[in-house]
């Protein structure tokens, strides 16, 4: 017994001693190595699908046309030029000479073409989204048809399911061939991928010898992993061990808004908020300040509309005056009156039922805020927690607010959010916007190419969505790195959250 | 020993079936569809006619059992179909990533099995000794404590502090030690108790006393009798807790970023990637069931008294 005992006793030992031999790096003699660990996981990699968009991400693949994440305007990348035709269905793109994929296969009109065709074959939301009707390739150039009139197309070639691959190394699942300035040398789904410097790029080379791109969906397992050395970069920690992480030498947290916005969805089909004094109500009752600081930690921007400030279609709002007094006076005008500490019409009380879901773990807190600053105005606010917010609110109309987050100028323009949220037949017009003068806007946004003009139709109905108050803006939430300062150069926090391992991204 | 195999395999079928056609009608009778994920909507303009179409397309608007007529007939031709959402062949994503939850599972079971047959027997040994108190503490603890906890505890202890191991991943043996701890503890509460239990009634019954009595030694005792005789009740819990390790492995999983089936098939739920599911259903089914077999089949070894029985009713 005694010998058994010994010898488990040994192993248990042997074990442990082979664990503390263990320093699991990729990092060779003398390399400039670098762990990134991203907040989610994929199975897959396949750059025209997949809606992680980790090649992209990983600096595996480029697409044609970029976000310049200073400006928030968009900027060649792999394409050198474009061109429209004025009613925007016809585009010319230049393709830039001397490029090459990472297999040494040279990137031409003909490779961009089939790349492009590939994405539309696999991905009908990217088929819907560039609406392409057929592409001729021909030297470096690609002459693009599309099926309507669609000034938006090359804002389109921003997303990364457009991505550029080379079609003939047909393992995109696991292996994908792009033109970034790095290639992937290794791949375990839903786990990591291994990076090495792609020699032959067509920029500025890579300063990283090599990356270990990691994922890990539970943020405090990130912040551990960043605490241990085990990371280098960290994409959003947790929050609450911010503190914690910042007190660790050379760690650097970084926070940027970002193109999300968290808002107050309201029915408009509801009687009670028909009637824009109620909606006036609903919104002078949102105490931003104190949600972003209590429960976002300051981490994010008060909304003023969908759109951050940083943008170029930002309208200059008026400063509104909010709390629970503003908001009384907006129901009085309304024809409500506190009475026996309810807030009545025609002797009933004012009632919301307010959806919200736990996929963000803000959205529950800010509800219970706004639920419990209502109660005392006399409303009576009922939470209801759904599941998947998009297929409720479409498919059930017996709500009345909502807390939602959408992004709203994802690839740098104003026309995706407006289309969606506020067109008739838009698939996230959840609060049954049917305004003539606002769907008028929109069209005409659609019809229009000049980028100046477009600013000025997205401010104009970001305008009018602000006047009539069709939905309430709650936040901009931030995007949080963490990263050890003494080690990592260059990093940048991309608003887009689209580019994050770069040629510039260093280690000392 | 084949005509068992045999019937169990027409069990199987009959298990397979019912359960493929129960997970059906409840995954399909969930609310929402895997199409607003597949249209990106969180990202790229869609119209609702565009949804509609789609919805129309993929067949979600059918009836469900003529959904279910098509997806049986699919599977009987052995076509498991692609992921709505990757596109991928469904059995060659599962597949890809069982083998790690296999092995997490089975390191989960080892350090189960060595921590409560450790506790369990020497606190039957023991009884109502400080040994036995720690057991007791241990079992209380490790029942109640959430794994997503003891998961954070350990790396923070192991992994930042001590540096012995790494926080995540699955690059070596090394990476499955903490992620089997953490199942392995939580799971080894139970049947410390168990076992103990069960080792004391054995030790009570007249055999024990008269193999004492014909002088055979008290570890010989213990190990090929006593021991011996409490583990059907064991085996029997064991078999049915299979389920909960099945379930347990997903939290660690997404804890220590480990790369298995666990994690895959959550986010396959939340994007209703039907095929996914089903494929892994059909999977764990499998797997249950011969753990199961495997369990039945190893009574008859553990306790000649069953195998006995069986040829007596036989």
């Amino acid at each position: 017994m005694n010998k058994n005992i010994l010898m488990l006793g040994a192993v248990i030992l042997v074990l442990l001693l082979t664990a503390c031999s263990n320093t699991a790096t990729n990092e060779k003699e003398g390399e400039k190595h670098l762990t990134f660990v991203y907040n989610f996981a994929t199975n897959s990699l396949d750059p025209n699908v997949d809606t992680s968009y980790v090649p992209l991400r990983a600096g595996i693949t480029e697409t044609l046309i970029r976000l310049n994440e200073e400006k928030l305007t968009i900027e060649p990348w792999l394409a050198e030029s474009w061109e429209g035709t004025n009613d925007g269905q016809e585009w010319t793109i230049q393709i830039r000479n001397g490029i090459t994929f990472q297999n040494g296969n040279p990137l031409d009109g003909v490779a961009a073409k089939a790349s492009l065709e590939r994405s539309l074959k696999d991905n009908i939301a990217i088929q819907n989204a560039l609406k392409i009707e057929g592409i001729e390739a021909e030297g470096q150039m690609l002459h693009i048809t599309l099926k309507e009139p669609f000034p938006e197309f090359i804002s389109e070639l921003v997303n990364p399911n457009t991505s550029i691959i080379d079609v003939t190394a047909e393992d995109y699942v696991n292996k994908p061939i792009g033109t970034g300035p790095f290639k992937l040398t290794s791949f375990t789904p839903g786990s990591k991928l291994e990076l090495e410097k792609n020699e032959d790029y067509w920029d500025e080379k890579a300063k990283l010898d090599s990356v270990s791109f990691v994922f890990n969906e539970d943020s405090n397992a990130r912040s551990l992993a960043l605490e241990s050395g085990n990371a280098d970069v960290v994409f959003r920690p947790e929050v609450e061990s911010l503190e914690q992480l910042k007190s660790k030498d050379g760690v650097k947290v970084e926070s940027t808004s970002t193109f999300r916005v968290h808002q107050m969805t309201m029915n408009m089909e509801k009687e009670s908020l028909k009637d824009i004094n109620v909606r006036k109500a609903v919104d002078a009752l949102i105490n931003r300040e104190e949600i972003v600081d209590s429960i976002l930690l300051g981490y994010a921007e008060a909304a003023k509309g969908p759109f951050p400030s940083s943008l170029p279609f930002t309208p200059d709002y008026k400063e509104k005056e909010t709390g629970a007094d503003i908001a009384v006076e907006y129901l009085e005008k309304a024809g409500y009156a506190l009475k026996d500490g309810k807030m009545q019409k025609d002797g009933k009380q004012l009632e919301f039922t307010l959806l919200t879901y736990s996929a963000r773990a803000d959205l529950p807190l800010i509800a219970q805020v706004f639920q419990s600053d209502a109660k005392k105005i006399g409303i009576n606010v009922k939470l209801q927690q759904i599941e998947i917010p998009e297929e409720y609110m479409a498919s059930n109309r017996d709500w009345d607010l909502a807390t939602y987050s959408n992004l709203t100028a994802p690839r740098g323009d104003a026309g995706y959010y407006l289309n969606a949220t506020y067109h008739p037949n838009g698939a996230l017009n959840f609060s049954g916007t049917d305004q003539p003068e606002l769907t008028a806007i929109i069209d005409e946004l659609n019809r229009t190419i000049d980028q100046n003009k477009r600013a000025e139709l997205a401010e104009a109905a970001a305008d009018y969505v602000d006047e009539n108050m069709i939905n309430s803006f709650i936040l901009h939430p931030d995007t949080l790195v963490a990263y050890d300062s003494k080690k990592v150069k260059n990093w940048v926090t991309s608003r887009s959250e689209y580019y994050m391992i770069t040629n510039k991204l260093d280690v000392n | 020993m084949l005509k068992i195999i045999y019937r169990r395999l027409v069990e199987v079928l009959i298990f397979v079936l019912l359960i493929t056609f129960v997970s059906f009608l409840f995954i399909r009778l969930a609310p929402g569809d895997p199409v607003l994920t597949i249209l990106n909507v969180d990202e790229l303009t869609v119209s609702q006619d565009q949804v509609e179409k789609l919805r129309e397309d993929m067949g979600f608007n059918d009836p469900l059992i003529v959904q279910y007529g098509k997806w049986i007939m699919d599977y009987i031709q052995l076509d498991f179909g692609h992921s709505y959402i990757t596109n991928q062949p469904v059995m060659d994503v599962l597949l890809a990533v069982l083998p790690a939850t296999l092995e997490l599972m089975l390191g989960s079971l080892v350090v189960m099995v060595v921590i409560s047959i450790t506790l369990g027997s020497l606190s039957a040994l023991y009884r109502n000794t400080w040994i036995d108190q720690i057991s007791r503490v241990f079992s209380i603890i490790g029942a109640s404590i959430p794994s997503f906890w003891l998961g954070l505890i350990l790396i923070d202890l192991f992994a930042v502090r001590l540096n012995w191991f790494p926080t995540m991943g699955r690059d070596s043996f090394i990476s499955l030690i903490l992620p089997s701890i953490t199942l392995g503890v939580a799971m080894a509460g139970v049947y410390v108790r168990l076992i103990r239990s069960s080792l004391l009634d054995s030790l009570g019954q007249e055999f024990i006393r008269a193999a004492r009595s014909r002088g055979i030694p008290e570890s010989r005792i213990f190990i090929a009798h006593a021991f011996r005789h409490s583990l059907p009740p064991v085996i029997t819990v064991f078999g049915v807790s299979m389920g909960s390790l099945i379930g347990g492995v997903v939290v660690v999983e997404v804890l220590f970023a480990y790369p298995g089936i666990g994690k895959l098939i959550v986010d396959s739920i939340r994007q209703r990637d039907y095929p996914l599911i089903q494929g892994y259903i059909l999977i764990m089914a499998c797997i249950v069931f011969i753990i199961n077999t495997i369990v039945d089949i190893s009574y008859r070894y553990v306790h000649p008294e069953i195998r006995l029985k069986g040829r007596r009713n036989g």
